[in-house]
């Protein structure tokens, strides 16, 4: 997708009733997916009544990994007679918008775009959700206490994967077209908007790392620690923070039975996420296993965020949405990992002023 | 027309061949009628019966053996003591109760058998088609009614009180480490973020790092069995490892189920008990109980009016005097009062909204100190009990409802109420109310308190007398 | 982006041509794929085949490229995928993903002496080797074939033994570790036998494929007591996977992916992974 540069992009002014006024619109002229409150907890999910979409939220449970790869996708159906046995390959999928994406969320399809798009075979079923589905980014009024996207070379107004993009200004909204995709969707608003005209040029301040970025070198100087099996032995092997990280893409692909209201019998296969953490993921069919133990199974979560994901695909799987620190049951944290790696842990003590509190 | 898919498990040892004695004394017996033949009605397992209704059956008859008759002994005993909660259970998840039905015929009663069958097949066409399956198209979210949160307001506690328990617990956790008494003290400690987590201490002068407060959620019983029976061997436990592990009143119930299921041995385990004055709620970035965070109780310590656990080697701190006895005024138990006074559909409704968001991550399993099993029974690689399809808007939701009601099913009679399930669920289900409506069945019928004694749960037991003359 | 026109996670089908009694619980396929498939496959690639309804699995493809258009797989009986395969019959409609991952450099091989060590079922992906080397046979030194199982019925391709033997420049050594009644071979680990074998290092390299357990020891024989170096000995090594292209990320290895980087390794390479196979 085309990007516009900085200078030429389109930038209107938007207001709060307008927003949702146009989000109401989109509703009905194609898919629309968006925040969603459902009790109480904020989802990205498919709007019916453009009454649901939220405005103001932090940042979803999940994030839009499952938009484009679903917690299962049919791959196809398999029509078994006896005569003869049918591939049937899955459907196309219409266009849609997803509104309210959060930088970091937008930032997760850089990592998975390396997997299945830039690395071959391209991957058709996440492409063609790729291509067919447009972002309007929302800027974060702040970060979160578990967000550190600014350390994983993002930020809150990061543009990166958008096509258009919302801010919030001066009691409304700056609404800036990114791609040519996004001009084309911002030309077609049916009411009038005013240009708008950032005050001051968008370079703000970077906000600056609290920690620094962690080399490859010091990685592989820190896989022996004994630290793993420290920090790990907490670890319940559930999977929560992979299925809700924006990067984690392992998949378990079976085939199932479809039976019909009517009784009737059809297979699909279907691939569905995995994850590294759970105690079986490795067990080969003779019953052994290279990761046994949670600490080898954590650290192999790690290495393959910010080591293995790179060697293999080129960038790195975290995008410091900070989601693995807020469900994670049990209090293990990613950015204590990092400090560990680049010598800058603080042991043991409280350091609010280090991270955010919860 | 209406046509009922009505699936009958039959004993092989009676009502089988009551079905057959009614076939040859050429009784009436209803057309809409699928039978299958079993060893034995204990045979028929809970996920069975699930699985029958998953795949759209409209009604379930299992019949077995007369309770004394049973060609195994006591297999009926199982089936007797399993299927009124497994209804209760489908009931609370939206199903008629109407639609399980358990009795017993002998193989000689073909004319009883007659009578049952068609008794129940016309329950069932009076019901009309169960809407227990669900597929795609019909799903349909509602809104859930979050409970109104109890107005109760929790007594503040001075910080001294939390300081002199932790020193307490430190001075024991330190002895027990340098008289190497046990190996390991399972704890809580801080992190940089000021969250409170599970930690292991290994050396005396770590013991620093344990801390005692009102975050302390954790049931750190979920580690005992991976800690002292990392085999899975009860046999060869004696001399075996040894850790201490810092419990809660409710978490001593754990141990107790635990020490009853032959997990690992009591001599292997020091127990620090901790007087407690309830939990408050934890952290979450999103979720209605936000508000809350860090001030009032969480909704089990509400309902909760134990201050000293039941088990323990040591015991730390002064049972709190100032606490009213606060059982019943958690909005859980409102809530689930609320969904009794439901209709069937109008309850399937909450709960298919409600199960439709979980990702299936596992966390409630994992982080569950009774969930043990060492291949979860409903993540098998062939996918025998549930299919791995999984989504949202009714994709894979019959699944997710199987899993969830077959774990509180699992659980029933030995969840002792941590909720560390629902605490856990990223996405907020709430899964301690099917726990604690199965925990008051099983007061209720079996007179039976999870880890309240050593006593096995009553599934594995055999009816007591009176009851076995019913 | 080209999302319609490849899609490599669509199976082609495939007829099972024959299907051979091997041994308890082992039975070889040859599969011929309707749309005449691809034949431009090497030894050592693994494919993955359908049984539709079940679901699909890994296996290395056990014969050699001119096979008249058939691809041959060895199979024990072991999971859901297995078992439903071995119930099917010759004419069924299985399907057949590949080939995929990489292969032995044959070409490197040329000239030197070869030591081939199978165990079990883990033979499977030598023998497609072991028929190119008899085909090209003055293209190689010599081939030394160390055969191992747990049981004498658990030997694949007992029927090929003979033709091998009595190849130019060719040694068969057959060992199991229980032996029956009829059992004139040897009896004991694949180590044992090996020692006993005590091949040469020099101008040789050796290949690898069994039970993770088997490898370790093969190797550290080799290593430690034989003289070999751990870039001398090659090895396929075998990991649970769900696609065969890089992307489900079930089979990393540290930063390898044992389906594209791999199955074929040296010992070299398993050595410098960040994270241990064994």
């Amino acid at each position: 997708m085309s990007r516009i540069q900085v200078a030429e992009r389109t930038r209107k002014y938007i207001s709060r009733e307008q927003v949702l006024q146009w989000l109401a619109q989109l509703t009905g002229e194609m898919g629309l997916i968006a925040p969603k409150d459902i009790d109480g907890y904020v989802f990205y999910r498919k709007i019916d009544d453009a009454d649901e979409i939220l405005l103001d939220y932090t940042k979803p449970v999940l994030s839009i990994k499952d938009v484009f790869f679903p917690p299962s996708d049919k791959l196809f159906l398999i029509e078994k007679s006896a005569e003869e046995l049918k591939l049937l390959p899955h459907p196309r999928l219409k266009e849609q918008v997803l509104f309210g994406v959060r930088p970091c969320d937008a930032h997760g399809l850089q990592a998975l775009d390396a997997v299945f798009i830039s690395a071959e075979p391209v991957d058709p079923y996440y492409t063609q959700r790729r291509e067919n589905s447009i972002l309007i980014g929302a800027a974060c009024r702040e970060m979160g206490p578990s967000c550190f996207c600014t350390e994983m070379g993002s930020s809150p107004d990061d543009t990166q994967y958008m096509d258009l993009m919302l801010t919030e200004v001066d009691g409304g909204y700056s609404l800036e077209a990114i791609t040519e995709r996004g001009c084309i969707l911002l030309n077609r608003i049916s009411f009038p908007l005013e240009d708008y005209y950032p005050k001051k040029p968008a370079e703000s301040a970077p906000a600056l790392p609290r920690y620094p970025y962690p080399s490859i070198e010091s990685w592989l100087d820190h896989f022996s620690d004994k630290y793993w099996e420290d920090m790990s032995e907490r670890c319940l092997s559930c999977r929560a923070c992979a299925y809700v990280c924006p990067t984690c893409r392992c998949f378990d692909v079976r085939d199932e039975t479809q039976t019909g209201d009517d009784g009737s019998q059809m297979y699909a296969r279907i691939r569905c996420w995995d994850s590294c953490t759970g105690s079986a993921y490795r067990r080969i069919a003779g019953g052994h296993n290279p990761r046994p133990e949670e600490a080898q199974r954590l650290r192999n979560r790690f290495y393959c965020k910010f080591y293995y994901f790179s060697q293999q695909y080129g960038p790195d799987a975290c995008t410091g949405c900070g989601r693995c620190i807020d469900v994670c049951p049990v209090g293990v944290d990613i950015t204590e990992v990092l400090q560990h790696i680049t010598g800058t842990r603080v042991a043991e003590q409280n350091n609010p002023a280090e991270v955010g509190v919860l | 027309m209406y046509r009922p898919k009505i699936i009958a498990f039959l004993c092989t040892w009676c009502s089988y061949t009551g079905a057959d004695t009614a076939g040859i004394a050429r009784l009436k017996s209803p057309a809409h009628f699928r039978a299958v033949r079993v060893p034995c009605s204990g045979r028929v397992s809970p996920e069975l019966i699930m699985r029958t209704f998953d795949q759209g059956a409209d009604g379930v008859l299992v019949l077995g053996c007369h309770i004394g008759e049973c060609h195994y002994d006591s297999g009926n005993h199982r089936t007797a003591k399993r299927m009124p909660v497994l209804r209760s259970l489908l009931e609370f998840a939206g199903l008629e109760p109407q639609r399980l039905r358990l009795d017993w015929v002998s193989a000689s009663e073909g004319e009883r058998f007659s009578r049952i069958a068609t008794e129940f097949c016309n329950e069932i066409l009076a019901l009309g088609p169960a809407r227990w399956r669900v597929s795609e198209d019909q799903y349909r979210t509602v809104k859930v009614d979050r409970p109104p949160i109890s107005d109760y307001t929790p007594p503040v506690f001075d910080q001294t009180l939390f300081d002199k328990q932790t020193d307490g617990m430190r001075k024991a956790a330190q002895e027990l480490l340098s008289s190497q008494q046990v190996d390991c003290v399972i704890g809580y400690e801080e992190d940089q973020r000021g969250r409170t987590r599970p930690t292991f201490v290994y050396q005396p002068d770590d013991c620093s790092r344990l801390v005692w407060n009102q975050s302390c959620t954790h049931n750190l019983a979920v580690y005992l069995s991976k800690k002292l029976n990392p085999n899975g061997a009860y046999n060869s436990l004696r001399g075996g490892p040894s850790v201490a592990v810092v419990v809660k009143p409710c978490d001593s119930r754990t141990i107790n189920v635990q020490l009853a299921e032959n997990v690992y041995t009591r001599e292997q385990l020091h127990i620090i008990g901790m007087t407690c004055t309830g939990v408050k709620v934890q952290p979450r970035s999103n979720g209605y109980l936000e508000s809350l965070q860090g001030t009032q109780l969480q909704q089990r310590c509400l309902d909760c009016s134990e201050r000293t656990p039941l088990v323990y080697d040591i015991l730390v701190g002064e049972p709190p005097d100032d606490l009213p006895d606060r059982k019943g005024i958690s909005s859980k138990a409102l809530k689930i009062t609320q969904l009794n006074a439901m209709s069937p559909t109008e309850r399937m409704d909450v709960w298919l909204s409600e199960f439709d968001r979980c990702i299936r991550c596992y966390a409630c399993r994992q982080a569950c100190p009774m969930c043990e099993c060492p291949t979860c029974l409903y993540e098998r690689d062939d996918s025998l009990w549930v299919s791995a399809v999984n989504g949202w808007g009714g994709v894979g939701l019959n699944e997710k409802r199987t899993f969830h009601l077959g774990r509180a099913y699992h659980l029933a009679g030995r969840c002792i109420g941590c909720d560390e399930c629902e605490r856990s669920c990223p996405v907020g289900i709430p899964i301690s109310y099917l726990n604690q409506m199965l925990a008051s069945e099983m007061e209720t019928l079996y007179h039976h308190r999870a880890g309240a004694s050593l006593a096995p749960p009553p599934f594995v037991t055999i009816l007591s007398g009176e009851e076995g003359l019913t | 982006m080209t999302a319609d026109t490849q899609n490599d996670m669509l199976p082609e089908l495939g007829v099972l041509a024959t299907i051979k009694d091997m041994g308890a619980e082992i039975k070889l396929f040859s599969v011929k794929p309707l749309n005449g498939g691809r034949r431009d496959y090497l030894p050592g690639q693994f494919a993955f085949l359908s049984a539709f309804g079940v679901g699909e699995a890994p296996f290395g493809i056990a014969s050699a490229r001119d096979n008249g258009g058939t691809l041959d797989f060895a199979i024990q009986r072991l999971g859901s995928v297995t078992t439903r395969l071995h119930e099917l019959g010759e004419g069924d409609i299985i399907g057949i993903r590949g080939p995929l991952g990489n292969c032995f450099p044959m070409q490197q091989f040329k000239g030197k002496n070869l030591i081939v060590l199978g165990g079990g079922i883990g033979g499977a992906p030598l023998r497609p080797v072991i028929q190119t080397v008899l085909q090209q046979r003055s293209d190689y030194g010599q081939l030394t074939i160390l055969w191992a199982a747990r049981h004498p019925s658990l030997l694949v391709f007992t029927e090929e033994y003979e033709e091998w033997r009595n190849a130019p420049d060719t040694k068969l050594h057959l060992t199991v570790d229980q032996p029956d009644a009829r059992w004139d071979h040897n009896v004991g680990l694949i180590t044992e036998l090996l020692d006993r074998v005590s091949p040469e290092p020099e101008n040789a390299v050796t290949i690898t494929c069994g039970p993770p357990i088997m490898i370790y020891y093969v190797n550290k024989m080799l290593v430690e007591k034989l003289g070999f170096l751990p870039g001398q000995n090659y090895v396929t090594l075998e990991a649970r996977m769900h696609c065969g292209l890089g992307k489900c990320g079930r089979c990393n290895l540290g930063e390898k992916l044992v389906c594209v980087n791999g199955p074929v390794f040296t010992m070299n390479e398993v050595g410098e992974m960040l994270e241990s196979y064994f």
